[in-house]
């Protein structure tokens, strides 16, 4: 079968022990970053781009995605023994996790939540194998329409799941596609927005801008407080869940699976999204719901394995369509185009290396990340120890060198300043980041595309909705905006009765 | 959240039109051939009209103003504002002094002044975190980090 073979030829691309130190690197550096609060995947990806420039794309993009599915794994450390998330997609792990290393059963919470990782990241990567190349071809048939109508359902999704206001996420995705078009237009060769400045002639960096919104603005955030740590570190003997344990969360971990797989999988849902679900189905179906928020084990098992499921479904939009799935796949995307590849269907059959040597080093990375969590756990609580005033002037450095050497380019910094001080006021005033760096990378595509649309039916605005695809992907688009209306008038109709 | 939507909305508000004005001049061309502002154009109104919904909400609502998130405490908005201005200052003489002179200023200024830890600590623990950064990054990685006046000394 073609897909033996193309796993072969990725097993050959991606055991190269030149991509072999780099999928370590990645996933350690993963876990380091998933690890340590305050510091999260979208940061650390762009901080580490500059780096790459020198490498080969694949061994580039192998490195980076391992940060992003490593940080999954360490994100669980912290959550379960210090109960602060390590990132985003672990705060739900809090919950639980923590409470059972209270009651001394750290061990098994590690345990269970790094193979529950395991698993779920495991099947993500064989589902990407099979289902991954059937969708590229798919794709194929996606004329401009269809690529604009479904970056548009992107950012809906996006909106619609996003924790805090509706409208003001889809205020900061406007925000983003008008930031996208800062420069020159490539049609008509004039500049926009740029004002004469030299820095903005190419564009926002899409690195400086993540690297400001979301590592400045979170250091920033975070010397307001002072974060206490207490860290359990009494009881971590027995790493290996029992067999008991097993028992009650191979469910969790299934359902987790599956529902963090299809999560990743739509543009705008995620890791931290199917966390959060996850946690919520296993207290539904829990024959003893009393005991969430106490220690029960499968509120561990459940979100760990959805947010790895999900972290591992996110590549499928990105590898196969080109479309990145959240902030983070943005960025990877951003680097793929930084290193000269050209994302989506063609990417398959134009860097079939970078294709199936990522896909496969998922497989690998996910192996070297269960070696690397369990054993290496004190390691990680050393890590935790270090005060965060050593942490955030380290932070603050490996931005500000990130940002300088994208291109020797002070201005770069500069801008990734601007945005450090945008994003904490975005913040303090709730506006979220995501839509706005989503917006910000499929920007110029979404432009692009609309115009090309335009072109080619000669101006008939209705070509969006006569052709079959295109339709559905509006209808989806629409329905998105509007269900959350019609949720809320119900909530208040019955509030009133 | 009340007061503090109707002055993001407010703020998003002056950016929609100013977008708005900007794309008109670019040209919004026809339906045919789009021009360079078409996009822009719509993304502005769109945004323009989400940030006058947002203002509006914040007026009628009658909600009760949560405890702010907007408040800060005294002594970390100074915090703030010290390290913004020295990573601003960092930024810009970046180039003139070079990588090592000006991290090492501003590691020892982060940790002596902002976290009040001593002379000795603040010196030691700085040129310890600069000769790290500068292996990792100048060394290994290649970075081509800016050498400042320092650069005939050839690091």
């Amino acid at each position: 079968m073609d897909v033996i073979q193309n796993v072969i030829y990725g097993f050959q691309v991606a055991l190269q022990p030149i991509n072999l130190f780099y999928c370590f690197f990645g996933v350690l550096i993963g876990t380091l970053v998933g690890v340590l609060p305050g510091l999260g995947p979208p940061a650390a990806i762009a901080m580490l781009l500059p780096s790459t420039f020198h490498a080969t794309p694949v061994s580039a993009v192998i490195m980076l995605a391992g940060i992003y599915y490593g940080a999954m794994y360490g994100g669980s450390t912290t959550s379960i023994l210090v109960n602060i998330p390590g990132e985003a997609a672990s705060v739900v792990t809090c919950l639980d996790g923590y409470q059972m290393a209270r009651k001394g059963r750290a061990g098994p919470a590690l345990g269970i939540a790094a193979f529950g990782s395991f698993i779920a990241g495991t099947f993500a990567v064989i589902a990407l194998t099979f289902l991954g190349p059937p969708l590229a071809t798919l794709a194929f048939q996606f004329g401009p329409q269809e690529y604009f109508c479904m970056m548009i359902v992107g950012i809906n999704v996006l909106t619609y799941l996003s924790s805090g206001s509706m409208i003001k996420a889809l205020m900061m995705a406007a925000v983003g596609l008008i930031l996208g078009g800062i420069g020159m237009d490539g049609i008509s060769g004039k500049y926009r927005f740029t004002y004469g400045l030299q820095v903005l002639a190419d564009g926002v960096g899409l690195v400086p801008a993540v690297m400001g919104l979301f590592g400045i603005s979170e250091v920033l955030l975070n010397l307001e407080t002072k974060i206490d740590r207490d860290i359990l570190t009494t009881g971590i003997k027995n790493l290996f869940p029992t067999l008991k344990d097993w028992a009650d969360s191979i469910w969790a971990i299934i359902r987790g699976t599956f529902l963090g797989f299809f999560l990743g999988i739509i543009p705008g849902g995620g890791a931290i999204i199917a966390s959060f679900a996850s946690y919520a189905i296993e207290k539904k179906v829990s024959k003893h719901p009393e005991e969430f928020g106490k220690g029960a084990i499968q509120g561990v098992a459940g979100p760990e394995s959805a947010n790895n499921a999900a972290a591992g479904g996110a590549f499928i939009p990105l590898l196969t369509l080109g479309i990145p799935a959240n902030a983070v796949m943005a960025i990877l995307l951003g680097a793929l185009m930084i290193h000269g590849l050209q994302p989506g269907p063609l990417l398959m059959s134009k860097a079939p290396d970078v294709f199936w040597g990522t896909i496969v080093s998922m497989y690998i990375g996910n192996a070297m990340l269960l070696v690397l969590n369990l054993p290496l756990i004190p390691l990680w609580v050393m890590v935790l120890k270090v005060p965060y005033y050593l942490l955030y002037p380290l932070i603050i450095l490996f931005c500000m060198i990130g940002a300088y050497s994208i291109g020797n380019n002070v201005g770069d910094v500069i801008v990734m300043l601007i945005f450090g001080i945008v994003g904490y006021i975005m913040k303090k005033f709730r506006y979220e980041g995501a839509p706005l760096v989503l917006a910000l990378v499929l920007g110029p595509m979404l432009e692009e595309s609309f115009r090309q649309s335009l072109i080619s039916s000669r101006g008939d605005f209705f070509t969006f909705i006569t052709r079959p695809i295109s339709l559905g992907f509006l209808i989806v688009a629409v329905l998105l905006l509007i269900i959350p209306i019609v949720t809320q008038r119900k909530k208040l109709s019955a509030l009133e009765e | 959240m009340i007061k503090a939507d109707r002055i993001s909305g407010s703020f998003w508000l002056i950016f929609a039109l100013i977008v708005i004005i900007e794309s008109y001049r670019l040209g919004l061309g026809t339906l045919h051939r789009p021009g360079p502002g078409f996009v822009f154009f719509w993304a502005g109104i769109f945004l323009g009209i989400l940030s006058l919904v947002t203002v509006f909400r914040a007026w009628g609502s009658r909600k009760v103003e949560e405890p702010e998130m907007l408040a800060l405490g005294k002594q970390n908005t100074m915090k703030i504002v010290l390290v913004l201005i020295s990573v601003f200052l960092y930024a810009i003489f970046m180039e003139k002094l070079g990588f090592i002179l000006v991290t090492l200023l501003l590691l020892i200024f982060l940790l002596l002044f902002i976290e009040k830890k001593s002379w000795l600590y603040s010196t030691l623990v700085s040129i310890a975190m600069t000769a790290s950064a500068y292996l990792i990054f100048e060394v290994w990685l290649k970075s081509q980090l800016p050498k400042g006046f320092l650069g005939f000394l050839r690091f």
